[in-house]
C-alpha cells in the first residue's frame, strides 16, 4: 500500500502548477478500461457464441424470459450493494425478501386492503426489518456478517411461524399482470421497473447529499464523521434500503409466478445469495466499500441470466451450470485485478 | 578507505514519466549515523527502497564493505545485514515482543517446536542492550509507540545488521522518549553500527548526525558532508534549493476581541479534568503538551466525538449543545484537521473533488434538491485554488497525492466549510518545509480574517511561529497559559517549567486527600 502511494508522491508533484477544472488523460482509454465496457464486451460475446450454438437462444420467448428473471437478479444485486457500498454485507436479503412477499399477500389475501397499499406495506415490511439489522450492527458494533446471518434464520423463522409456512394465492390481478405482460412481445414490464430502480440508485449516489454520504460513510467511517456526518445514521439508511430493494425483488417474483411461497427463494432465502454477490462484484463495487457502480451491477447480474439461460438452453447439466458461474465470478474479478494494475500503473485513476 | 561500509555510486531509477534517482552517490562510514534529507518526492524513499531490496536499481551499484552488492528481495537485503526500521510500525500486535523479533528465523524446522526459553532470552539481550525493561513475552501491542520502536530497532540488531536504516524514526514519539532513543542510537554508533537516519526534523538530524546526503529532484544536492559546519539554514537551502524564510510576524494580542470557543471547568468521559480554556475571533490559541497529554482527545471532545459530562462548552458565548459530530460541524461550524489525514481526515479511494466536497454537500443539497458536481465545484474550487493543490485533476484519488497536498485537500475542506472555529491537529506530521510554511502563512491569514484557530502542535518552533497564546496542558489538566512573545528560548523554557512543574507536583509524596 505505501509502496504506491509513495512512489505517487513524485508523479503527483510532477504534474502541472494548478488543478485543471476536468480529467482530459485520454477520455477513450478510460472508456475502454472500465468495467463496465468489460462486462457489455463479453455480454455481446456470449450472445453471439450461444445464437450461433443454439438460434432459439435469440426467440422472443427466450429473450422475454431472460429479460424477466434478469430484473429479479439485478434488482436482488442492487439490494446487496447498497449494504456492500458500507462495508458491510446483508446475508438476509433473501430472507427479508421472502418475508416482503408474504406481508403483501398477507395483506391483499386476508385483510383484503387493495394491491397498491399491500405492495407498500411489503415494502415497509422489508424496509423495516432492513433498518432493524442496520439499527443492531450499529448499535451492537458487530459486524454485519454476524448480525445478517442471525436475522436471516430469525426473520425466516418467524414467518414461517406466523404464516404456518402456508402460501398466499389469491393475489390481485393488477399484480399479477406484469409478470405476465410484454411489451413488443420481448420486454417485460419487471425489467423496466428495474431500470427505474436503477435510474433512481444512480441519481441517488451521484446528485444526492445523502448518497454521497453513504459512500463516504462506506470508504473511511472515521474521516466521515469527523467531517460531520452520521455515520449510524447513514449505515442505518443503507440496510433499510437494501430491505426494500429485496421486497420490489420478491414481490416481482410474487407477480411472476402469481402467489407468495415460503420456499420461493429456497431456504432461508439462501437461493439469492448467489445472484446478491455475482451482481455486485462482476460490476465492479468493491466489496470493503466506499464504491458503487449501479450499471455495473446491472450488467454483471444481466450476465450472470444470460450465461445462466444460455447455458441451459444448450441442455448443459444445472450442476455444470453452476461451476461455469463460479468460474465466471473468479475469472471476472482476476480481470478487474489485472485492469486496476495496469491502470494505477499508468496513473488513469 | 576501508572505513566506508556501505556506498552507493551512481544510482538511477526511473518510474513511468519521471526520473525518481539520478546519479546518486553516499557513503556510509562504520560506526556513523548518516543523515539522509529531502523534500517529499526528492527520491529519498525510492533510495530507501533500493537499499532494502525492494526496488532493483536501473543503473549504477551498491557496495557493501567494498565489494559490489546485488539485492535479490528485502529478505536478501536482511540476509546481508541491511536492517531497517519503517516509518510505519511492521510489529504483529497480537505478536510477543521475541515473536516478532525473530519472524524471519522462528522456523529452524518447519515442524519443530519453537523453544520459547531461548527466544525470550536471546531476544532479552538485545532489549537489555537497548536498555528497554520489558518482558519478551508480553504482546507488542502493549507497548508505548516509543518501546515499539525500540523493539523494531532491537529486531534489526538481532537479525545481525551492521547497517541499520532508520526512517523517520521519531515522527511519533516525544521529546522525551526522543531522547532516551538518540541515547541508544549514539551507543549503538560507538559499538560499530552504520545507520541511515531520514528524518523531517533537522533539529534532531543537527543533533545525532555526523554526515548528511540530501537530495533534491533525484540528485544529489549535497553527498556524504561532514555535519559539521553546515547550519539549520544551509541545509534548508540545499533541501529547496533557497533559504527558508522564517515569517518575521508581531506579535499578537487577540484577547481583547469577544470568544468564540470557551469551555468552562470542563470534565469529559475520557479523562480531562477542570479544563478551562477560551479561543477569541481571530486569534491563534496553540495547545502544547507532551503525546498523552489529552489535546487530540480534548478536540475531539469539542467535536462531541467523546462525551462532555461535566462543565459548559460556549459558542459565541452561548451554551453549546454538542451531541456529536454533525452537530459541531454543522450547526457551530468548528471544523478539526485531523493529526492523521490518512484515516481521519481524508477518504483516500476517494477524489479531490468529492474529499473537499464532504463537508458543504448537506448545504448545497438543501438549496437545490440535486447535488451536481459543477455546484460542489463551485462552491468548493476557490479553496483548493487558494491553497494551492497540485493534483492532475479534480478527480484525482487523493490517495495518489503526496503528502503535503494531502494535507492541503483536509484543510480546503474546512474552508470550503466556511468554519468559525478550526481545530489544527500537528498539521505539518510529514509536510516538507514548503508546505509547512505556506500552511503556517495560512493559518495566520484565516486568523487574520477572523477565524478562531486551535493549534494542537508538538513542533516546538512551529508553536511559537504561530499561537498567540500557548496553553499547556499534561495528563489531562491544563497546566497553564503563557502569551506568546516569539522569543525561542523564553517560550520554550516557560512552557518546560509549566510541564516539569506537573511533574513534580506528580512526584511530590502524595498529601492526604480531602
Amino acid at each position: 500500500m505505501n509502496n504506491t502511494t509513495k512512489a505517487a508522491d513524485r508523479t503527483a508533484d510532477a504534474f502541472g502548477p494548478d488543478v485543471q477544472e476536468t480529467s482530459s488523460q485520454h477520455p477513450a482509454m478510460r472508456l475502454l478500461l472500465t468495467n463496465e465496457f468489460g462486462l457489455i464486451a463479453l455480454i455481446l460475446v456470449f450472445a453471439v457464441l450461444f445464437t450461433l450454438l443454439n438460434p432459439g437462444f435469440v426467440s422472443k420467448f427466450s429473450l422475454f424470459a431472460m429479460g424477466r428473471t434478469a430484473a429479479v437478479n439485478i434488482m436482488i444485486g442492487f439490494s446487496m450493494m447498497v449494504v456492500i457500498i458500507t462495508g458491510g454485507l446483508n446475508l438476509s436479503v433473501g430472507s427479508i425478501g421472502v418475508c416482503a412477499a408474504m406481508a403483501a399477500g398477507w395483506l391483499m389475501q386476508s385483510l383484503g386492503l387493495p394491491w397498491y397499499l399491500s405492495l407498500v406495506g411489503g415494502l415497509g415490511v422489508g424496509g423495516a426489518l432492513g433498518a432493524l439489522n442496520g439499527i443492531v450492527i450499529v448499535r451492537s458494533g458487530l459486524h454485519s456478517f454476524i448480525i445478517t446471518l442471525a436475522s436471516m434464520s430469525i426473520f425466516f423463522g418467524v414467518m414461517i411461524f406466523l404464516t404456518h409456512a402456508g402460501s398466499f394465492r389469491e393475489i390481485a390481478p393488477e399484480v399479477v399482470a406484469p409478470g405476465r405482460m410484454k411489451f413488443f412481445g420481448v420486454i417485460s414490464p419487471l425489467l423496466l421497473i428495474t431500470f427505474v430502480v436503477a435510474g433512481l440508485l444512480s441519481v441517488l449516489f451521484r446528485f444526492t447529499a445523502t448518497g454521497r454520504q453513504m459512500l463516504a460513510v462506506g470508504a473511511s467511517p472515521q474521516a466521515a464523521e469527523l467531517s460531520g456526518i452520521r455515520v449510524q445514521r447513514m449505515t442505518v439508511w443503507c440496510h433499510a434500503l437494501s430491505g426494500v430493494l429485496a421486497g420490489v425483488a420478491g414481490l416481482m417474483l410474487v407477480s411472476r409466478t402469481g402467489a407468495a411461497i415460503p420456499s420461493m427463494a429456497g431456504q432461508l432465502g439462501q437461493d439469492w445469495l448467489l445472484p446478491a454477490f455475482l451482481g455486485p462484484v462482476l460490476g465492479g463495487t468493491l466489496l470493503t466499500g466506499g464504491r458503487a457502480s449501479v450499471l455495473g451491477t446491472l450488467l454483471g447480474a444481466f450476465l450472470v441470466t444470460m450465461l445462466t439461460t444460455g447455458l441451459l438452453l444448450l441442455q448443459i447439466a444445472a450442476f455444470w451450470v453452476q461451476t461455469y458461474l463460479g468460474l465466471l465470478l473468479l475469472v471476472a474479478v482476476l480481470m478487474d485485478l489485472l485492469r486496476r494494475s495496469y491502470l494505477a500503473r499508468k496513473k488513469l485513476v | 578507505m576501508s572505513d566506508v561500509v556501505f556506498q552507493t555510486k551512481g544510482l538511477c531509477k526511473r518510474f513511468p514519466g519521471v526520473m525518481a534517482l539520478d546519479d546518486v552517490a553516499m557513503d556510509l562510514k562504520k560506526g556513523s549515523i548518516h543523515a539522509l534529507l529531502g523534500e517529499n518526492g526528492a527520491g529519498k524513499s525510492t533510495l530507501i527502497k533500493i537499499v532494502t531490496g525492494i526496488h532493483k536499481p536501473d543503473g549504477g551499484t551498491l557496495f557493501l564493505d567494498g565489494a559490489p552488492l546485488v539485492l535479490h528481495g528485502p529478505r536478501d537485503a536482511i540476509a546481508k545485514g541491511i536492517g531497517v526500521v519503517h516509518q510505519e510500525r511492521n510489529l504483529i500486535p497480537r505478536f510477543s515482543i521475541s515473536e516478532n523479533m525473530f519472524l524471519e528465523k522462528l522456523d529452524s524446522h518447519p515442524l519443530k517446536r519453537i523453544d520459547y526459553q531461548e527466544l525470550h532470552r536471546q531476544a532479552r539481550h538485545w532489549l537489555e542492550m537497548l536498555g528497554l525493561d520489558a518482558d519478551p513475552a508480553i504482546p507488542v501491542e502493549k507497548l508505548s509507540v516509543a518501546r515499539m520502536q525500540l523493539v523494531e530497532i532491537a529486531k534489526a540488531l538481532a537479525l545481525k545488521s551492521h547497517v541499520l536504516l532508520l526512517d523517520e524514526p521519531t515522527a511519533s514519539l516525544t521529546p522525551h522518549e526522543t531522547d532516551n532513543l538518540f541515547a541508544v542510537l549514539n551507543r549503538l554508533r560507538d559499538d560499530g553500527v552504520s545507520m541511515i537516519f531520514v528524518s523531517h526534523k533537522l533539529e534532531e538530524v543537527q543533533e545525532i548526525c555526523d554526515r548528511v546526503t540530501v537530495l533534491r529532484d533525484g540528485k544529489n544536492a549535497c553527498e556524504s558532508q561532514p555535519m559539521e559546519g553546515l547550519g539549520r539554514q544551509d541545509i534548508v537551502k540545499l533541501m529547496i534549493g533557497r533559504s527558508e524564510q522564517i515569517p518575521n510576524w508581531q506579535a499578537r494580542d487577540r484577547t481583547g476581541n469577544p470568544p468564540v470557543l470557551e469551555l468552562k471547568n470542563i470534565t469529559t468521559a475520557i479523562g480531562h479534568r477542570a479544563v478551562d480554556l477560551s479561543v477569541h475571533k481571530g486569534e491563534i490559541v496553540g495547545l502544547y503538551g507532551l503525546v498523552g497529554a489529552g489535546r487530540t482527545e480534548l478536540a475531539k471532545s469539542i467535536l462531541g466525538k467523546y462525551l462532555v459530562t461535566a462543565g459548559e462548552v460556549l459558542v459565541d458565548q452561548h451554551i453549546a449543545a454538542i451531541s456529536n459530530v454533525a452537530d459541531a460541524v454543522g450547526r457551530y461550524k468548528i471544523g478539526y484537521v485531523s493529526e492523521d489525514r490518512k484515516t481521519e481526515g481524508l477518504v483516500l479511494m476517494h477524489s479531490v473533488l468529492e474529499n473537499v466536497g464532504m463537508t458543504v454537500w448537506q448545504r448545497l443539497a438543501k438549496g437545490v434538491a440535486f447535488l451536481t458536481n459543477r455546484a460542489i465545484r463551485t462552491q468548493t474550487l476557490p479553496f483548493i485554488n487558494k491553497l494551492e493543490v497540485k493534483a492532475p485533476s479534480l478527480d484525482q484519488l487523493v490517495g495518489n497525492l503526496s503528502g503535503g497536498n494531502q494535507q492541503k485537500v483536509s484543510v480546503a475542506k474546512w474552508l470550503a466549510a466556511g468554519v468559525k472555529i478550526l481545530i489544527v491537529d500537528e498539521p505539518s506530521v510529514g509536510i516538507d518545509i514548503k508546505t509547512k510554511t505556506y500552511l503556517h502563512e495560512l493559518i495566520r491569514e484565516l486568523s487574520d480574517e477572523g477565524t478562531a484557530i486551535l493549534l494542537i502542535t508538538s513542533d516546538m518552533p512551529e508553536m511559537i511561529t504561530l499561537a498567540d497564546r500557548i496553553v499547556v496542558m499534561n495528563d489531562y489538566r491544563v497546566m497553564g497559559e503563557l502569551a506568546n512573545c516569539r522569543e525561542y528560548s523564553a517560550m520554550s523554557q516557560g512552557i518546560m517549567n509549566l510541564i516539569h512543574e506537573a511533574v513534580e507536583v506528580d512526584m511530590s509524596p502524595v498529601q492526604a486527600t480531602p
